[in-house]
């Protein structure tokens, strides 16, 4: 568990990215990337939500203390959500999310928030791009809400 | 004090006697020195129990939904927010409650004094001052100078909700988010590691999560095993995940009563993490929970402009 | 005899190099039993811990042993480890407490190797209190401010120096490697019978609470009890004779861990079942069941009342409940007689 990630070619540190994606928009770019053949960092490990408005702010805690190294959210723009309000929900949501985990230390860049489009598979290819170098130059994940392995006491 | 202690109790008696509530959920003296401990009182000539100073600091509202029949609940600023936001929440009947509404001027922070006396052996409260015999050393105080951290930023120290209103009104303190403010200034490291510190106090018990009134789920997250969020250590980085995530489940509906803070047997900071998110709230949102029947939730509603600051800039 | 503290204290670092000591020590605010490099390190004139020190013995979250499946097998590794602990500082009420904590890990079927093997391997220096708390009650309950019960070495506080007493021979066999001893001044002894002879000023009768609980189970007294309780677990988690726990698995793929974690009685799902079913699903049931188990079934099962009146619960409580309290509402409780 949170052992560094080294890609063979490269011997460049890989983090993992669990990447939460409404599944109307966000997947949806995503699977045009991957149809369009947009390249972008095999790092994240996408977890199909239905709509943004899903987000418990608990999902984004856990995918850290199993050994994410970093997060990100995608929803759809505001005014387009799948459910008309699921992502004006999500944004007030993610606000307060984004500024206690700032608050408590968590290193800026570790959890990332986008809206993405179902047609904006470059785009959604840019993202990743930026999360995975933001997330690559902290380092691996030892951070406030990494378990380390186990929870012995002392 | 005096007059006021004396129209709670003829209130409690009035209403016991008719038959217009089935219990009053009150305050009287603890068996502890500067404490008060919940009541429950039945019948009218129980009334007389009943106090009314600067050592009442539990939330009553907790004990609201949980207590069978119709009740009167005596209410600091604080607790009749509480009130509100469960109402709002749908989990009161109005008309199961009978708010005795009394303005408060704060609760004492006894771990603060203990910290400079050791145990409180005797102590008094009279006009403003506190003065305490301990078993390291004897002090008097100004109670302004040993209220509890919340009540000194506290906005609304008079009732919002009332069907009593007993006493006059406190003015409310001049207050702002400075404690926050000072603490993000600090750097992120110097955060994590106050952070750290704190978390290694925190022991789980969840007296905070039982002593708020608004943390009323009938699971709560870290008693869930599917998904399992919690494992039950208690090393630092579990006790954040689950003090961050009690933090944002309260967003929007905290109103900063204290009674976690005093609640944690271990003097964990819980406000540090309260206050922020209460200030986010206020700065993006322009709320604050339970002051209004007419204003809804903070995450109940959301406008076209909410700031979002926190997306990537691709 | 005695021994001065300045000898005591190189002795006490010489010993932190063979063993891992344990003293109450000021840490972020509060004095807790942990590791100490150093007598300097110790906290002098400290009342007692705020949490109690059965952690040593019976962690708050530990490993039992782990697992690895890698195809058809599976290793399995013991995660105990154990090394040679001397616990320093402990109060009589604390030392008591470890006793029936004894009497809980072990029977005539079962030895609790994670317990017991930890326990075999501490010295238990005591440290006599000086000072007394309203809160405290311990000679209420069968023991004293001075008491030796569950002590290897007993120490009375004489200000720049510690009476020492041998309690048991683990104890003889430390204090050969302490230091010289010196006879007592005539003021120093008067200081050793004045502890000696001392009691806690908060008084309850426990003398027939366990014969007239026997008659109390479905008393009207629990209806009221419980009320203003917030089911938290803030007492058990202060006491130092509570002892329940949950053993459950943490697993990931191939490998994972078996875990015990502390539990309360008084949680709500303490007693949750698989099927669903919880028979103490209400306050009033585990607030019986917490009077019931400390001063009657522990007294059926183990002979001794499953507390020692530290006061910790007392002081944690957020809303006060007193079990001096609920002792002396059970003592007049109205009893039925058939």
């Amino acid at each position: 568990m949170g052992e560094s990630q080294v890609n063979t070619e490269t011997k460049a540190y890989e983090p993992k990215i669990a990447a939460f994606l409404c599944n109307w928009c966000s997947y949806a770019g995503a699977d045009l990337a991957g149809v369009g053949r947009f390249q972008y960092p095999a790092t994240i490990r996408t977890i199909r939500v239905p709509c943004s408005g899903r987000i418990n702010p608990l999902y984004i805690l856990k995918a850290m203390a199993n050994g994410a190294d970093g997060v990100l959210v995608s929803g759809c723009h505001p005014g387009d959500c799948h459910y008309m309000s699921g992502n004006y929900v999500a944004r007030r949501k993610f606000a307060l999310i984004d500024s206690l985990l700032k608050h408590v230390g968590l290193e800026e860049g570790r959890v990332n928030f986008s809206w993405v489009s179902a047609a904006e598979g470059v785009r959604f290819a840019e993202v990743v791009k930026g999360v995975t170098e933001r997330v690559a130059a902290l380092g691996p994940n030892t951070g406030v809400f990494k378990v380390d392995g186990g929870g012995t006491d002392e | 004090m005096n007059s006021i202690i004396d129209d709670i109790r003829a209130a409690a008696r009035q209403l016991l006697a008719d038959g217009k509530v089935d219990v009053v959920i009150g305050y009287e003296k603890g068996s502890l020195p500067l404490k008060s401990t919940p009541c429950f009182l039945r019948s009218p000539q129980d009334a007389d129990k009943l106090i009314w100073d600067e050592t009442c600091e539990n939330n009553l509202a907790t004990y609201a939904a949980t207590t069978a029949g119709k009740k009167a609940i005596i209410a600091k600023g604080c607790d009749s927010r509480a009130l509100m936001v469960l109402l709002q929440e749908n989990q009161l009947v109005r008309d199961d409650l009978y708010i005795i509404g009394v303005s408060c001027p704060g609760v004492i922070d006894k771990n603060k004094i203990e910290a400079e006396t050791g145990e409180i052996i005797e102590a008094t409260i009279t006009d403003g001052k506190v003065s305490v015999k301990g078993i390291l050393c004897d002090k008097e105080y100004n109670f302004t100078d040993v209220k509890d951290a919340y009540c000194q930023t506290c906005r609304y120290p008079n009732p919002v909700l009332v069907d009593l209103k007993i006493g006059g009104t406190v003015e409310a303190p001049q207050s702002d988010f400075s404690d926050v403010l000072a603490l993000e200034n600090n750097s992120a490291e110097e955060r994590k590691a106050y952070f750290k510190e704190q978390m290694s106090k925190c022991i789980r018990c969840y007296a905070c999560r039982n002593a708020c009134p608004m943390c009323y789920c009938q699971e709560c997250f870290v008693d869930c095993n599917a998904p399992k969020w919690l494992t039950g250590g208690v090393d630092t980085a579990e006790n954040l995940l689950f003090q961050t995530g009690r933090a944002l489940h309260l967003a929007g509906r905290c109103v900063e009563c204290g009674a976690c803070s005093r609640a944690c047997p271990q003097g964990v900071d819980i406000r540090a993490l309260s206050r922020k998110v209460n200030k986010d709230v206020k700065e993006m949102y322009n709320h604050e929970s339970g002051i209004s029947e007419d204003i809804k939730p903070a995450l109940n509603v959301y406008s076209a402009d909410d700031p979002e600051e926190f997306l990537v800039k691709e | 005899m005695k021994i001065s503290k300045e000898k005591f204290g190189q002795s006490f670092d010489a010993l932190t190099a063979e063993y891992q000591v344990v003293a109450p020590v000021s840490e972020a605010g509060a004095v807790n039993f942990k590791a100490a490099k150093s007598f300097s390190e110790v906290k002098q004139d400290y009342l007692n811990s705020k949490l109690p020190p059965k952690s040593l013995l019976f962690p708050q979250h530990e490993k039992l042993l782990s697992y690895v499946k890698d195809g058809k097998d599976i290793t399995v590794k013991n995660e105990l480890k154990v090394g040679k602990t001397v616990l320093f500082g402990i109060r009589p009420c604390d030392a008591k407490a470890m006793l029936l904590l004894d009497k809980v890990f072990k029977n005539d079927q079962y030895r609790d190797p994670y317990y017991f093997d930890r326990r075999d391997n501490t010295v238990i220096v005591g440290l006599a209190c000086n000072k007394i708390a309203p809160t405290c009650f311990c000679s209420s309950m069968g023991i004293s401010p001075a008491c030796s019960e569950g002590s290897d070495l007993l120490l009375i506080d004489l200000g720049d120096s510690y009476n020492v007493e041998v309690i048991t021979e683990k104890g003889k066999d430390l204090l050969a490697g302490l230091g010289e001893l010196a006879e007592l001044s005539a003021e120093e002894q008067a200081i050793v019978d004045t502890v000696k002879s001392a009691q806690t000023t908060s008084k309850v009768d426990v003398s027939t609470i366990t014969a007239k609980l026997d008659k109390m189970f479905d008393n009207s007294y629990w209806d009221t009890l419980h009320e203003k309780c917030l089911g938290c677990n803030a007492c058990s988690f202060s006491c130092p004779t509570c002892h329940c726990f949950d053993i459950s698995e943490e697993v990931t793929k191939n490998e994972g861990s078996r875990v015990r974690t502390w539990d309360a009685c008084m949680a709500p799902l303490f007693t949750l079942h698989g099927s669903g079913h919880n028979p103490r699903d209400k306050k009033k049931t585990r607030w019986r069941q917490r009077m019931m188990h400390k001063f009657n079934y522990f007294v059926h099962n183990n002979g001794d009342i499953a507390c020692v009146g530290c006061g910790r619960c007392i002081k944690g409580c957020p809303v006060n409940m007193d079990i001096r309290q609920a002792i002396d509402g059970v003592n007049k409780a109205e009893v039925v007689v058939d």
